[in-house]
């Protein structure tokens, strides 16, 4: 189990131990955290389950592909810090990942 | 289950279909007025039935009874393909649609297209014009205290929201409704090559002209994009394009008509949205989990053991939305109405690379109209003496829904 920390828009955060492997939107909306979808469930279709990572995390990331990137743009609210969620793998390398939500996902 | 309308061949039951699976159900039958459609398909999940049962009707089809299963056949494009989505199975050669009947890979390059002109992005910017749209509509008939919704609301807001995205003049849409109703309720005024023409007719001067002038709408998006590599032909387009009016039509017409059905007849629940509007996006989620309407085919890819069940090459299965939400394995009591639930997991978009691009576009039609109507309309009825009429079949539909409030 890796260690998950999902902050909702109105600033709370949600604590999950996520399976490795699982992707952090699969985690995340299998514990029906308000405020991100996943409407594709995972096949960079949607634009859905967009999150900010924090910025400690991001050099430990592998940096987004260029689908993902195309997707992305799709997104609202979209920062530098911006990622489609499903694209993000929980291993132990991330254990205590810290993602943000954003205001809305439309 | 209802009387057959015998519009359709009755097939033999072949040899590795279990007699315990087979049942009689006519997917456009139509059932009496007073059945509700909701409990009418949910019967499929009776007690005793087997998860798959098969039907000899409109050329004999599996159909998928269970919310899981519905899911993982929508979702796994490798065992289950989309080359068939109309039934009975010689009705996908009149009609071809992009990118629905497309498999993967060919499907990804004409979906990436339609993700991008239906994205969160641009759905938050028509925003302010489906609320022009929305009011306009219901002040157009408000001060007369009664309207039929179907043809007075619910039949125009896509329709003319497709008009604003691809800009087209909103008056074209008398037209276009003309059209589309053939295609959804054909009346035999038409043949299907007339109204295929007659779409045509109307769209490839426009894609024509947006070739050689292309502007900001989502035709001329669509125009510019490659298809692997290579244009779009103008018969690709011209596909494309149908796809996404159509799609958006009775679909939204349905959800629509459905929650307005319910919400005349429950004030309590009306209530608690007139009273707290901050209740509506969760109300629109239950109500997509509820009223789910649609049901299409896929082709097994080939011959396998799935869930207990011997699937041969080719065999048809139909996939109906309208079972998962109300499956009471993923749902409980899942025929109540509850804001508060706790949504998961529902198949009314579909699932997989085929799920519904229109479902944002769909959400923000659903919660704007409920915010603008209830806050002008807050008290209404089914008019005394009616009873709505719906459709059964691919997509179910509410076409005749005559509402009457105090004006
Ligand atoms: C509440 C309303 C709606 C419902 C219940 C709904 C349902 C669905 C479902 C179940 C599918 C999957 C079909 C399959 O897997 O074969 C689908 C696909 C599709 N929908 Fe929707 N839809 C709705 C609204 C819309 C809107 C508003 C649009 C566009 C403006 C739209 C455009 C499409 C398109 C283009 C596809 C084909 C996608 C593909 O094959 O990749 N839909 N819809």
């Amino acid at each position: 189990m890796v260690k998950l920390i999902v902050i909702d828009a109105s600033g709370a955060e949600h604590i999950l131990d996520a399976e490795a492997g699982r992707s952090v939107m699969k985690a995340a909306t299998d514990a029906l955290i308000p405020g991100i979808m996943g409407e594709c469930g995972g096949c960079l279709s949607c634009a859905t389950c967009h999150g900010y990572v924090d910025e400690a995390w991001a050099p430990r990331l592998a940096p987004p592909s260029e689908e993902e990137q195309d997707m992305l743009s799709c997104a609202v609210d979209v920062l530098p810090c911006s990622r489609l969620t499903c694209q993000i793998e929980m291993t132990a390398e991330v254990d205590g990942l810290v993602i943000r939500l954003p205001e809305a996902q439309f | 289950m209802a009387e057959a309308t015998e519009l359709f061949r009755k097939s033999d039951v072949p040899a590795h279909v279990p007699a315990e699976c087979v049942i009689d159900f006519d997917l456009f039958a139509q059932p009496a007025p007073e059945e509700d459609f909701f409990e009418y398909w949910k019967k499929l999940q009776g007690e005793g039935r087997p998860d798959f049962v098969w039907t000899p009707y409109n050329g004999g089809h599996w159909i998928a009874t269970r919310g899981e299963d519905i899911h993982t056949i929508y979702a796994d494009h490798d065992l289950f393909s989309s080359r068939n989505i109309l039934l009975p199975v010689e009705r996908n050669e009149a009609i071809r649609v992009l990118p629905t009947s497309l498999d993967p890979p060919e499907h990804r390059p004409f979906r990436n297209l339609i993700n991008h002109g239906l994205s969160p992005k641009v759905v938050r910017g028509l925003e302010p014009s489906i609320r022009e749209l929305t009011v306009s509509l219901i002040e157009a008939f408000r001060a007369r205290g009664h309207c039929e919704f179907a043809s007075e609301f619910a039949e125009l807001l896509p329709i003319s929201l497709f008009l604003k995205m691809v800009n087209l003049p909103v008056e074209d849409r008398i037209k276009l409704k003309a059209l589309s109703e053939q295609v959804n309720r054909p009346d035999g005024s038409m043949t299907p090559e007339e109204v295929n023409q007659g779409f045509y007719d109307y769209l490839m001067p426009v894609l024509l002209e947006r070739r050689k002038n292309p502007g900001d709408d989502l035709f001329s998006q669509f125009l510019a994009g490659s298809i692997d590599g290579r244009p779009m032909t103008d018969g690709e387009a011209f596909e494309l394009c149908m796809q996404v009016l159509i799609a958006g039509l009775d679909t939204v017409v349905s959800v629509l008509g459905f929650l307005m059905m319910f919400l005349a007849r429950n004030p309590d629940h009306r209530r608690q949205l007139v009273a707290d509007p901050a209740m509506i996006p969760p109300a629109v989620e239950e109500f997509l989990r509820r009223f789910p309407l649609v049901a299409i085919p896929r082709t097994v890819i080939r011959d396998m053991e799935f869930q207990g069940v011997t699937f041969k090459e080719g065999d048809l299965i139909l996939v109906p939305t309208m079972l998962h939400g109300l499956d009471d394995r993923a749902y409980q009591c899942p025929l109540d109405v509850d804001f508060n639930r706790r949504i998961g997991i529902h198949s009314t978009f579909g699932a997989g690379v085929h799920r519904c691009p229109g479902s944002l576009l769909a959400r923000a039609e659903l919660r704007i109209f409920l915010e603008e109507w209830l806050s002008r309309i807050p008290d209404f009825d089914i008019a005394p003496g009616r009873t709505p009429k719906v459709l059964y079949g691919i997509v179910g539909t509410v076409v005749d829904l005559p509402l009457v409030w105090q004006a």
